[in-house]
């Protein structure tokens, strides 16, 4: 499952390139593109235990908070920037979104659809949503700024930036023939790439 | 674990960054585990500005200063890496310094060379040559330890495969060297000081020593640590050191500044707040940082501690963030540290995991 999602996100990167992975977590993604595609990478991970994982791996972290680590990355300089499951846990997304296109001209995002079917129902039914990629319940939760593909898309059109390539993943991270059609309802995760205008 | 000491004579000329020149020097040296054949197993731990060689084991009823962190299984892990602890040039618990001799056979008092931090590191290169390491595995140290690390790595590229920095910055600030430059004023002040020349009037100056060493060791501690650790306590009358001493505080002051003072050397306390306050890795660079550590090859870990307000987080922030710019491969750790910017030499889980992970890590 996991696995599908990284090779997806591989496809979008060019070999030998330098990437920054916001919220990388235990550097497994970075792990992988640095073995596969000799990328030059570097992750922000606020969580000690993670970031302590990748030294293990030896990938190179900054252990920071991603809101402030944004700020003080402005004037390096990335070829690609991922943000993986985290935009919705920053406290402005949309200054976030703006740096990082300032870090680097391209960036991928992925985020969990809070409008997908499952979600929806949980609200039918009167209850916040705990689903399959949302598994935390609200008292515990990181995701401060939880929005649907639709909310995302009118985002980065607002913020005059382009979606060049966007994928909508079901729960098994797999595009179908209903994610593609209905995206805001089956669609459990939006993956995007993109690029300012 | 094989522990020696060995003072290592040095019989070539040091010349130092200010132009003056050692003909010969010698190098007290502490050695833990043991070389490998190829010899690429070598460690080199920095002490910080009044620490010593002695960095592990115990010894004279003294525990080293990185016991905990030096030692089979520990982490730096003595059954895999040779660690080498070099007492610094300058400092006093037996390599060259003030209280050594010049080649008339005075000593060198307060004129001794004014050395900065590339020096040690000349001198501890000459030393490496030596014993014949080519590469150090790791050189890591905090404070000035950790300045020494980062400049070794910016002298010899080619002789660190990695470096670990803890809190230390990559220069002193304004405020680093205003606050040395009242601990020697202090000292100077001293009726017993006599220029420097103290020892020849079978003096020492202990009472400015000592009052340098208890507002130099307030810098090293946070303000929460010493309110949780004394509070406004008053001193057991029984158990006061001074009479005029109300609070635990004063006392703890009163007794660490006064056991300090007995065991080192005035001269070397004013020179090595001196080598602390030259020490800017961007001198000669333009001040640009990111030019300074261009020809780094070494992977960089830079540790800094939030309680630590001597060399504060944005400093270990800086280093890395240049380190990137710069296209090195440099990580950054932070941590709240309980001690203030002391926290480096204690035991901690994560801080330790760090440090072990990035050592260990291929």
């Amino acid at each position: 499952m996991k696995s599908d999602f990284k090779r997806i996100i591989e496809k979008w990167i060019p070999q030998n390139t330098k990437v920054l992975d916001l919220g990388c977590g235990d550097g497994g993604l970075l792990k992988h593109l640095k073995d596969s595609k000799n990328v030059n990478g570097f992750g922000i991970e606020i969580d000690i235990s993670k970031a302590n994982e990748c030294l293990r791996r030896n990938i190179p972290v900054m252990q920071c908070d991603i809101d402030e680590g944004i700020k003080e990355f402005n004037d390096l300089d990335f070829d690609i920037t991922i943000m993986a499951n985290s935009i919705q846990c920053l406290k402005n997304p949309n200054l976030a979104l703006q740096n990082i296109l300032n870090i680097s001209n391209k960036c991928i995002v992925t985020l969990p659809n809070f409008a997908h079917w499952s979600c929806r129902l949980d609200l039918f039914f009167g209850k916040m949503p705990v689903t399959k990629n949302l598994p935390v319940p609200w008292y515990e939760t990181k995701n401060i700024h939880l929005c649907t593909i639709k909310d995302f898309e009118e985002l980065c059109n607002n913020l005059d930036l382009y979606v060049v390539e966007k994928l909508y993943l079901n729960n098994n991270f797999k595009e179908s023939t209903l994610t593609k059609l209905f995206p805001n309802l089956f669609a459990a995760e939006g993956v995007y790439l993109i690029e300012r205008n | 674990m094989i522990v020696e000491t060995k003072k290592i004579l040095i019989d070539s000329k040091l010349k130092c960054a200010s132009g003056e020149a050692l003909e010969s020097f010698e190098l007290m040296t502490d050695f833990y585990g043991e070389l490998n054949e190829k010899k690429d197993n070598a460690v080199l731990v920095c002490h910080a500005f009044s620490g010593s060689h002695h960095a592990a084991g115990k010894r004279d009823g003294n525990i080293g200063w990185w016991d905990e962190f030096i030692g089979p299984d520990k982490t730096i892990d003595t059954d895999r890496f040779f660690v080498i602890s070099v007492n610094n040039l300058g400092s006093c618990f037996g390599s060259s310094g003030p209280l050594s001799k010049d080649k008339n056979g005075e000593r060198f008092n307060s004129n001794f060379p004014q050395l900065e931090v590339i020096d040690w590191v000349e001198s501890q290169k000459m030393l490496a040559d030596k014993l014949g390491i080519k590469k150090w595995h790791l050189v890591i140290g905090g404070s000035l330890g950790g300045m020494q690390s980062l400049q070794w790595a910016v002298s010899y590229p080619k002789m660190v495969r990695k470096v670990g920095i803890l809190a230390a910055a990559a220069k002193t600030s304004s405020q680093n060297i205003a606050l040395n430059e009242v601990e020697r004023e202090v000292i100077r002040k001293d009726s017993d000081f006599h220029e420097g020349k103290y020892l020849e009037f079978n003096k020492s100056p202990v009472k400015g020593l000592k009052a340098a060493r208890m507002l130099g060791h307030i810098t090293y501690l946070s303000a929460k640590n010493m309110d949780l650790r004394f509070g406004r306590k008053l001193q057991n009358t029984n158990s006061k050191i001074a009479e005029d001493v109300d609070f635990e505080i004063e006392n703890y002051l009163q007794y660490k500044g006064g056991k300090f003072a007995e065991s080192f050397d005035a001269n070397s306390y004013i020179l090595l707040t001196k080598v602390m306050d030259k020490f800017d890795i961007a001198h000669g660079y333009d001040d640009s940082l990111e030019a300074a550590l261009e020809n780094i090859t070494a992977e960089v870990l830079v540790v800094s501690f939030t309680s630590d307000w001597m060399f504060p987080t944005s400093n270990g922030k800086k280093i890395c963030l240049a380190s990137i710019k710069a296209n090195k491969k440099c990580s950054y750790i932070e941590l709240e540290g309980e001690h203030g910017h002391d926290s480096f030499l204690y035991p901690n889980e994560y801080y330790q995991i760090a440090i072990k992970n990035f050592i260990e890590s291929k």
